[in-house]
């Protein structure tokens, strides 16, 4: 042995040091896959591979957001662990997002609906509603709207400062789309997914007023392009963005299949889409970012090149040519969004996105440009532009796309596991600390199986009746996959259980049986009119009839 | 006599290469692909890495399948297992091609590199040779691959240094110069018990 080490020392000192190395740096690897089995229960097949279904670390995502987000942890106007004090005017963007995002996972496991998820969509929904009045400068109100530095709070159109002109200033009111929509939707889905009946009110006066500021003049006459004169509503009192109008098309179109209207057949938002697949486009078919309804208060005009037009398409901002301003966020969203209204333009249109804004990094990763004018620059819109096209890419099922996007995004950080397990978050404290919760809702929204366009689509009225699970020991487990099969009359349930856990099913109407491996493993308990399945820990795929 | 000369000088370059006979030229072709083949299936598998503030690091034992396969079988053979790895590379995982594959290139350069040396797999010095050259290849690489960053497929600047130059130097690096030796070892002996040393040796 020691002769061979002698003539052997380089080859076993480099092999030593290769296997050091390889230790010290042996962590985030992939997380493991779903196990998906093949059950056979009285003569029925289950593949567990037909079933929406998701993974540990999307569920330990979660766990994450969780306690930056529900009230158990923190008031609704509180943002400890957000890392977002620099960001004042975002965080209702973040707040949105990770709604939509967490909505698709909730719809992942539609069968598995208890307090733990509801609460969650609930308490994003009330952080996102905080008001000057009770949280002062830390409410969304005041970080989005109130901050006097905007002056958005007394306006009125088209003269932003005669009072006898009509009023859109306020933070509910027709000129802030930014807030509403987003508002709106999120309280939508959360209907949408557990149908409480809570929120449908609220939801249906937003509705309402878009519908006056779209078709009327705001005075009540009605108005083609209404209110703005270009069928579009603005984010700020001023300019309009595909991007954010996307948002209530969206809505609306969600509203129309929750609550049976018929708010698009009545052509509310026809004028607006006619606008922006018309008037708001680039060179290439795609959407400029941003289009000013009115000059704004206190405009600077560029120091050079031709000056803006008022109305007109926004200009960019670094060219200074003339030119409008173009971003990949700005498409990203839009075409994700909009693809449930207008499937055949985002479908023509992504090939040509990906080819203008991508950029290939290496055979591995690839990433976004802000602005195809000038793709040498890279900052935080770059990484907004690759996040929102995460969503996209998946929903037009470019995976490829997808997961190179992921590998830029996220391939730079560590990720960070809590003690118990429970929670996961990539630690983006090197970049930039406000990424955290960011990046935690973008893996959950880029990887689930449910897309923006499955979520505008409201569940049958059957679905409502369906077995599902009620209540649970939530803490104690990961419910990858939980979802009944009305055909086959089955409940797919596949999950891991840390500690001795029961779960609650509702809507059975008989004494149910669990089976595992097409054996029976169980008959439930009844308890009232539910019954409960207690499992010790492991890791089950389970079929209950 | 510089008739001779001229022939000697172009026969020891066509050995150099390894292309001096037909039979030859079909080993050391036979050879890339085998190497590509193990270059693709290594780059396949996701691999361990740790932050430490912006740095990323960890090894890539892919990356050093090129010089050593260039080390084995010459420059040709490095340079046919990094260009073809890294094509069918990118075309399994994108569908298409990178920047016309000029960064496959970049790295069958490095493979050319090293495969222009001759080494004794059985002795450490000549190991700590490829290990250098290894480096000095890999370096070449990496810049070259910088610059087709910048100057071809006009990349952000600071996301082609922050997101592929600096991570493929601080994993790529420690990577070729301590599992090229390895691998050219190993391989070595490998074909040696197959019988196939001669494909290797010097």
């Amino acid at each position: 042995m020691s002769s061979y080490l002698k003539t052997n020392k380089f080859f076993v000192a480099v092999l030593v040091l290769s296997l050091i190395i390889g230790g010290l740096t042996f962590s985030n690897l992939p997380g493991p896959a779903t196990s998906l089995s093949v059950q056979t229960v009285n003569g029925v097949n289950y593949n567990f591979a037909d079933y929406g279904s998701l993974t540990h670390e999307q569920l330990a995502l979660f766990n994450y957001l969780d306690t930056i987000v529900s009230q158990e942890y923190q008031p609704y106007g509180n943002w400890s662990g957000w890392n977002a004090e620099l960001f004042a005017g975002l965080h209702h963007y973040v707040l949105a997002f990770m709604s939509y995002a967490t909505a698709g996972l909730f719809e992942s496991t539609p069968g598995y609906r208890t307090d733990y998820y509801r609460n969650f969509a609930y308490d994003l929904i009330k952080k996102m509603n905080t008001t000057v009045a009770e949280f002062n400068d830390t409410s969304i109100e005041y970080r989005e709207w109130m901050n006097p530095s905007y002056g958005f709070s007394q306006y009125h159109y088209p003269n932003a400062t005669n009072s006898s002109d009509l009023y859109v200033g306020g933070y509910r009111g027709p000129a802030n789309i930014m807030w509403t929509a987003h508002y709106a939707l999120m309280m939508e889905l959360y209907e949408r997914n557990f149908l409480t009946g809570e929120l449908a009110s609220e939801i249906g006066w937003y509705v309402r007023d878009w519908n006056n500021t779209l078709t009327t003049d705001g005075y009540g006459n009605s108005k083609e392009g209404g209110i703005f004169g270009v069928g579009l509503i603005p984010c700020e009192p001023y300019i309009v963005f595909v991007q954010c109008n996307s948002i209530p098309i969206y809505t609306t179109e969600l509203y129309d299949n929750l609550y049976d209207t018929s708010y698009m057949d009545s052509g509310i938002w026809d004028y607006g889409l006619d606008f922006i697949n018309t008037t708001m486009q680039d060179g290439n078919g795609l959407f400029t970012d941003g289009y000013y309804t009115m000059e704004p208060v206190g405009f600077h005009y560029p120091s050079e090149g031709p000056p803006p037009t008022f109305p007109g398409l926004a200009l960019d901002r670094v060219m200074l040519d003339g030119r409008p301003r173009v971003s990949s966020y700005c498409n990203a969203w839009s075409l994700a969004f909009l693809e449930y209204t207008q499937p055949e333009e985002t479908i023509k249109d992504y090939p040509v996105f990906v080819d203008l804004y991508g950029k290939d990094l290496s055979a591995d990763k690839m990433y976004m440009v802000d602005s195809y004018y000038y793709p040498s620059r890279f900052g935080t819109y770059d990484i907004l532009g690759s996040l929102f096209t995460l969503a996209l890419a998946k929903q037009r099922g470019d995976v490829s796309t997808r997961d190179r996007i992921l590998n830029f995004l996220y391939g730079s950080f560590n990720k960070q596991w809590s003690a118990d397990g429970r929670t996961l978050y990539y630690d983006t404290a090197s970049l930039e600390p406000f990424l955290q919760a960011v990046l935690a809702f973008g893996w959950i929204w880029g990887t689930t199986p449910v897309t923006i366009r499955n979520l505008a689509d409201a569940r049958p009225s059957a679905f409502w009746g369906y077995p599902y699970i009620s209540h649970a020991d939530d803490d104690n487990m990961w419910v990858y996959q939980a979802q009944w099969n009305p055909v086959k009359e089955g409940f797919v349930l596949n999950i891991r259980v840390d500690q001795l856990s029961t779960l609650t099913f509702s809507n059975f109407d008989h004494v149910p049986t669990a089976y595992s491996g097409g054996s029976a493993m169980a008959q439930l308990t009844t308890s009232g009119a539910d019954y409960t399945l207690s499992l010790q820990p492991g890791t089950y795929n389970i079929v209950i009839v | 006599m510089s008739e001779g000369n001229s022939q000697g000088k172009k026969h020891a370059l066509l050995e150099r290469l390894r292309i001096q006979s037909w039979k030859e030229a079909l080993w050391t072709v036979i050879f890339s692909f085998i190497g590509a083949v193990i270059y693709l299936v290594v780059a396949l598998i996701p691999m361990p890495y740790t932050m430490v503030s912006l740095f990323k690091l960890g090894l890539a034992p892919a990356l050093a399948v090129i010089p050593a396969a260039g080390a084995m079988r010459g420059p040709i053979a490095g340079l046919l297992t990094g260009y073809i790895g890294e094509v069918v590379h990118v075309l399994i995982i994108t569908g298409g091609i990178v920047t016309a594959t000029l960064p496959a290139l970049a790295y069958g350069i490095m493979g050319f590199v090293v495969g222009l040396a001759r080494y004794d797999f059985a002795r450490g010095r000549s190991l700590g040779k490829l290990s250098l050259l290894s480096a000095l290849g890999f370096v070449m690489a990496a810049v070259l691959i910088l610059a087709i960053g910048l100057m071809v497929e006009h990349s952000g600047t600071l996301a082609t240094i922050g997101f592929v130059f600096l991570p493929l130097v601080t994993v790529g690096l420690p990577s070729v110069v301590l599992l090229a030796p390895v691998f050219g070892r190993i391989g070595h002996l490998a074909l040696k018990g197959l019988n196939l040393g001669g494909i290797v040796s010097r």
